[in-house]
């Protein structure tokens, strides 16, 4: 022990002389390995570490798919007495339980926050095995048709918006006009199951009865997402027998209610069970296997880094080693000296990357938890300090025996009786070649995965968009009242309201139109031509609508003023759904129909589909008349103008205190929320190509000064004879141009061999323009390595001959 | 052409550091003819190798005028400079500096690759065997350099600056490295050089071997000595 503080201590001496040398090999190493521990954490969490919940692997969400008579999938969600019957009647789970997801205004409170709530039966908890910071649990007397107006709260909620009051179980909060009694708070501890959605992070709970899909009870025909079934499955099921006996126990149900309707003829029910596991998980494995290649990469070209550099140390300190030597020092003393200062870096580089781990944590937390589940539970744990433990002793080993190999034991002691001519050591030819190789085969791969997924990424960021989103706002009211007015007084709600924000001088017009980039229902409609079904997209708009988004009507008429006010039974269909309709000809002019009972709908434009942000193709629309009774509303602002939400709730207020401001959210941010991800892939490609890039030029400027340096009397015997600066910047790149070439090779045969294992996701990932893409990295990473080639060179040959000659002889 | 090879006049050369001055030279005046055979020797530190370096072109004077066969070469640029160096200087130095890598053929050619016009091939390989004849080298055309002795160096070292018919030769200590008999080897090849016409300039810090010139320079502290007639032959 004395011993290993010792040359420590010596180590640390040694090294506290070259500050650039420690600081190149603690960031370069510290932040590599930063990543690398952050993305080994966040795999333990996302691939190895058990769920939070007890029995975790019996937990299962269930899943109602309707089957059209192709067999086509049509939907996926429930309906509401399916979801009901589901939950009374079946035996496959020893405890189930109902969710509705939904976004509801806070009333009480000045601020009117929107918050993310959850109406849920009292087995939720139980299944979750939640603790409670204060009060209780749902009970039974809070279970279905109860009507029990109480509500728990999130542990975040309570602190940042009632300050951790301590008599908070005192206190109501009002939604949509209800006033709920708190009655218990979760614990800090406490993990929401982000089954619904990533990121998923529900404020409020109430009891089931209080959800908003509640007006479809009996409705057979509608289906609703927010709809979530929850269960233990009972051990005697199998995962198939479990999907069978439900589907049989709902398909016959929904069957037996939905016989009359000849749009669901041949359709039916299926049952699937997904656990909590891999619905919670989802494909984020294949994300931690791909940001784990691209992290080790960067490690290994900061491993050959610092190896180079710390063979270069080595070399310089043959003189003192050499000392050692002939003081008596044995093969095994010299290694351990090496490893004594190899110990101290990696030591120390491996606190810092804990630092950049925990950084990491932060970031992932900040930005991407919509997009990484179970990123809330990241910290620094026994698997990282594990990791990063044998990480340091891992490369203090590596570095001190890759030092080691270039010490001639055998010549020391003569290197001191000549006077250091003609025996020094040196890193060799071969293997600052090999480390080259390396540096420029990973740098290829890596810099072509990030720039191909980052080109993937902006393509969609960047598309050009058939419809306006500069200036155009959403705002959307919802109802502060427990019962709903009657239409008639809703309507003129609607318009006077809309006249008001009209009035705004910052607001140019008013449409009666939810946003363009969300809020789509589906339609289930028959063509009376050819009887063939649909399942398609609708939204209802006003007149205005498609003007003020700048959509192409591109045959037949638009609605009129008269057609808002009526409302005929008349329809706009998008050119893919027209397509669709009628492949040779016009839709305008045809009926489509929702209800045989009722009247069809008849086709009287065309509008230019328009594909929203994110999606790959465009889906067929339909747009209906407004029915005027909807509370949302796009604004089209004059250019540059802002609405606030303070101003936007206050008019909401002057019209009806019975409505409160529910969304106002600008297109361009709703847009950027659509785009997260591609913009989350953007800057992560974007920083990790560059990394990749200065790294590897940072390595290769390394080897090659170093091997430059090694010339530096050779390059000098050249000029003295002649060589002109061209001559010599030939020379270095010919000597090097080779090696360059096998690293570029190398990285064709990893790239072939990744496409060989996983083509899949090789092209899911890098589908066009991949053979651009790889020129376009290949002559970056040329370019660097001739950069590389010529910097260090510059010193000798900017300079009269006579100063590479001097002092090298 | 003039029959004078090199003049140097006022040729200075400071050294400066931070806060020191050197003058390693001071206001050398030094003419070298045509066919001559000069030696340049002193005591260590005198300022013979900057000398030799400014006569080479492999330095910058810091003030004073060069003229290498009527040329001004006080002011060039490095690539300027380097292509006098290919074409009128050929270097022989104490430890002979050929380089590993190559074979003694493409070490002795190397200063040919090097011109604007490079000859052909079967040019290129007449003049490098020619000038291996003369140090009676051509047995050894194909080895490396650390398969040859080291007196056996210094003539493929000869060889190539003679490649390309310099204007003068510049030699370093060519025996600083060598054993006497390698040593007087080559000095017997310089000799016969010089006979044939060729123009040497040598520093050396061995009077035996500065007795050798015909024209001999003393430096002393940046200066020249004397500049001794050359004694008539009777």
């Amino acid at each position: 022990m004395k011993q290993i503080i010792y040359q420590s201590k010596q180590a640390w001496a040694s090294l506290s002389k070259k500050p650039g040398f420690i600081a190149t090999v603690i960031t370069t190493m510290g932040v590599t390995l930063g990543a690398l521990l952050c993305v080994l954490t966040l795999g333990y969490l996302l691939l190895v570490k058990p769920l939070p919940y007890p029995e975790h692997e019996k937990l299962y969400k269930v899943e109602h798919i309707f089957h059209d008579s192709k067999d086509k999938i049509q939907g996926t969600a429930f309906t509401y007495p399916g979801l009901i019957h589901l939950y009374k009647n079946q035996d496959v789970f020893s405890k189930s339980a109902l969710i509705y997801y939904g976004q509801d205004v806070l009333t009480n409170l000045p601020s009117s926050p929107r918050l993310e709530t959850g109406y849920v039966t009292p087995e939720w908890f139980e299944l979750l095995d939640a603790n409670m910071v204060l009060g209780r649990q749902f009970e039974q007397s809070e279970t279905l048709n109860t009507n029990n107006p109480v509500a728990i709260i999130s542990h975040q909620l309570w602190q940042q918006t009632f300050d951790g009051d301590p008599n908070i179980l005192d206190k109501k909060v009002d939604f949509r006009g209800v006033s709920f009694n708190i009655v218990g708070v979760l614990d800090k501890s406490f993990i929401e199951p982000q089954i619904a959605n990533v990121g998923q992070n529900t404020s409020v709970w109430f009891p089931f009865d209080y959800n908003q899909g509640k007006r479809f009870e009996d409705a057979w025909g509608n289906i609703l997402g927010a709809l979530t079934f929850v269960g233990k499955k009972n051990t005697e099921f199998t995962d198939s027998q479990a999907a069978q006996t439900l589907t049989a126990l709902v398909n016959d149900k929904w069957q037996q209610e939905v016989a009359g309707s000849a749009f669901f003829a041949g359709w039916r029910v299926n049952m699937v069970l997904t656990s909590f596991h891999d619905e919670i998980l989802g494909d984020s494995g294949n994300t931690v296997y791909l940001l784990l290649a691209g992290v080790l990469g960067l490690v290994l070209i900061a491993t050959a880094n610092i190896a180079n550099l710390l063979m270069s140390r080595t070399a310089e300190q043959q003189r003192q080693l050499a000392i050692f030597a002939a003081l008596g020092a044995k093969q095994s003393q010299l290694f351990k000296t090496l490893l004594a200062e190899t110990g101290v870096l990696m030591g120390l580089s491996v606190l810092f990357a804990l630092i950049i781990a925990m950084s990491g944590f932060y970031i992932m937390q900040t930005y991407l938890a919509s997009v990484l589940p179970r990123v809330d539970e990241l910290a620094i744990n026994v698997v990282t300090l594990t990791a990063a433990v044998l990480f340091a002793l891992l490369f203090a080993l590596l570095f001190a025996g890759l030092s080691r190999r270039i010490i001639n034991y055998k010549a020391l002691n003569s290197m001191l009786q000549s006077s250091g001519k003609g025996t020094s050591i040196q890193v060799s030819k071969k293997t600052r070649q090999l480390l080259i190789v390396s540096q420029v085969a990973i740098a290829t791969v890596l810099v072509f995965a990030n720039i191909s997924l980052f080109k993937e990424a902006y393509n969609t960021i960047t598309e050009t968009k058939s419809y306006k989103v500069e200036d155009k706002l959403e705002l959307s009211v919802s109802l502060s009242a427990a019962t709903r007015p009657p239409r008639e007084e809703i309507i003129s709600f609607n318009n006077e309201l809309k006249e008001k924000l009209a009035q705004l001088p910052q607001v140019e017009s008013v449409s009666l139109s939810s946003s363009v980039l969300r809020d789509y229902s589906l339609w289930a409609l028959t063509s009376t031509t050819d009887d063939s079904r649909h399942v398609i997209y609708n939204k209802d708009i006003d007149d205005i609508y498609f003007d003020m988004l700048g959509m192409e009507l591109i045959e037949g008429d638009n609605f009129s003023q008269a057609d808002i006010q009526d409302r005929p039974r008349k329809l706009i269909v998008n050119d893919v759904f027209a397509k669709q309709l009628n492949p040779s000809g016009s839709a305008v002019g045809m009926e489509l129909s929702n209800n045989p009972e009722q009247p069809s709908f008849t086709i009287v434009g065309v509008v230019k589909g328009i594909k929203l942000p994110g999606q790959t193709d465009i889906p067929a629309r339909v747009y209906g008349p407004t029915s005027r009774d909807d509370n949302d509303f796009t604004l089209n602002l004059l250019p540059g103008q802002r609405l606030s939400r303070d101003q936007a709730a206050s008019i909401i207020k002057e019209v009806s205190n019975l409505y409160t401001l529910f969304r106002l959210e600008y297109f361009e941010e709703i847009e950027q929320e659509q785009l997260f991800t591609q913009y989350a892939i953007a800057v992560t490609t974007a920083a990790l190509a560059v990394l990749t890039f200065f790294l590897a030029g940072v390595g290769l400027y390394g080897i090659l000064s170093y091997g430059t340096h090694m010339r530096r009397f050779e390059l000098g015997t050249r000029m003295a004879i002649g060589a002109k600066r061209k001559h010599l910047v030939g020379l270095i790149i010919k000597d090097n141009v080779s090696v360059v070439i096998m690293g570029v090779a190398a990285s064709i045969v990893i790239l072939t061999a990744i496409y060989l294992a996983y083509d899949e996701l090789f092209m899911t990932y890098l589908a066009s323009n991949i053979v651009t893409m790889f020129m376009v990295t290949v002559v970056a990473i040329t370019g660097l390595s001739l950069f590389a080639c010529y910097w260090p060179l510059r010193q000798f040959i900017n300079q009269p001959a006579i100063h590479s000659l001097r002092n090298s002889d | 052409m003039s029959d004078i090879t090199i003049k140097m006049t006022g040729i200075s050369k400071v050294f400066e550091t931070e806060d020191i001055e050197t003058h390693a030279l001071k206001s050398i005046d030094l003419e070298i003819k045509a066919g001559e055979y000069v030696s340049i020797s002193g005591p260590s530190g005198c300022g013979k190798s900057t000398l030799l370096a400014l006569l080479g072109l492999l330095d910058m004077p810091s003030g004073g005028e060069y003229y290498i066969e009527g040329m001004n070469v006080t002011d060039l640029s490095l690539d300027q400079a380097a292509e006098i160096r290919n074409t009128k200087i050929g270097f022989i130095f104490q430890s002979f500096n050929l380089i590993d890598e190559l074979s003694v053929f493409d070490n002795v050619a190397l200063p040919l690759r090097y011109q604007d016009k490079p000859p052909s091939d079967s040019e290129l390989k007449q003049r490098v065997q020619e000038c291996l004849a003369l140090v009676d080298m051509t047995h050894r055309m194909a080895h490396k350099p650390n398969q040859l002795s080291g007196g056996q160096q210094q003539r493929v070292a000869i060889a190539r600056a003679l490649v390309a018919n310099p204007a003068i030769l510049l030699v370093d200590e060519p025996t600083g490295n060598l054993d006497s008999k390698s040593g007087d080897q080559v000095m017997h090849v310089l000799e016969k050089l010089n006979e044939q016409g060729t123009t040497i300039c040598m520093v050396t810090h061995d009077p035996r071997y500065a007795d050798m010139a015909k024209k001999q320079l003393k430096l002393l502290d940046g200066a020249i000595l004397t500049t001794p007639k050359i004694k008539a032959v009777l």
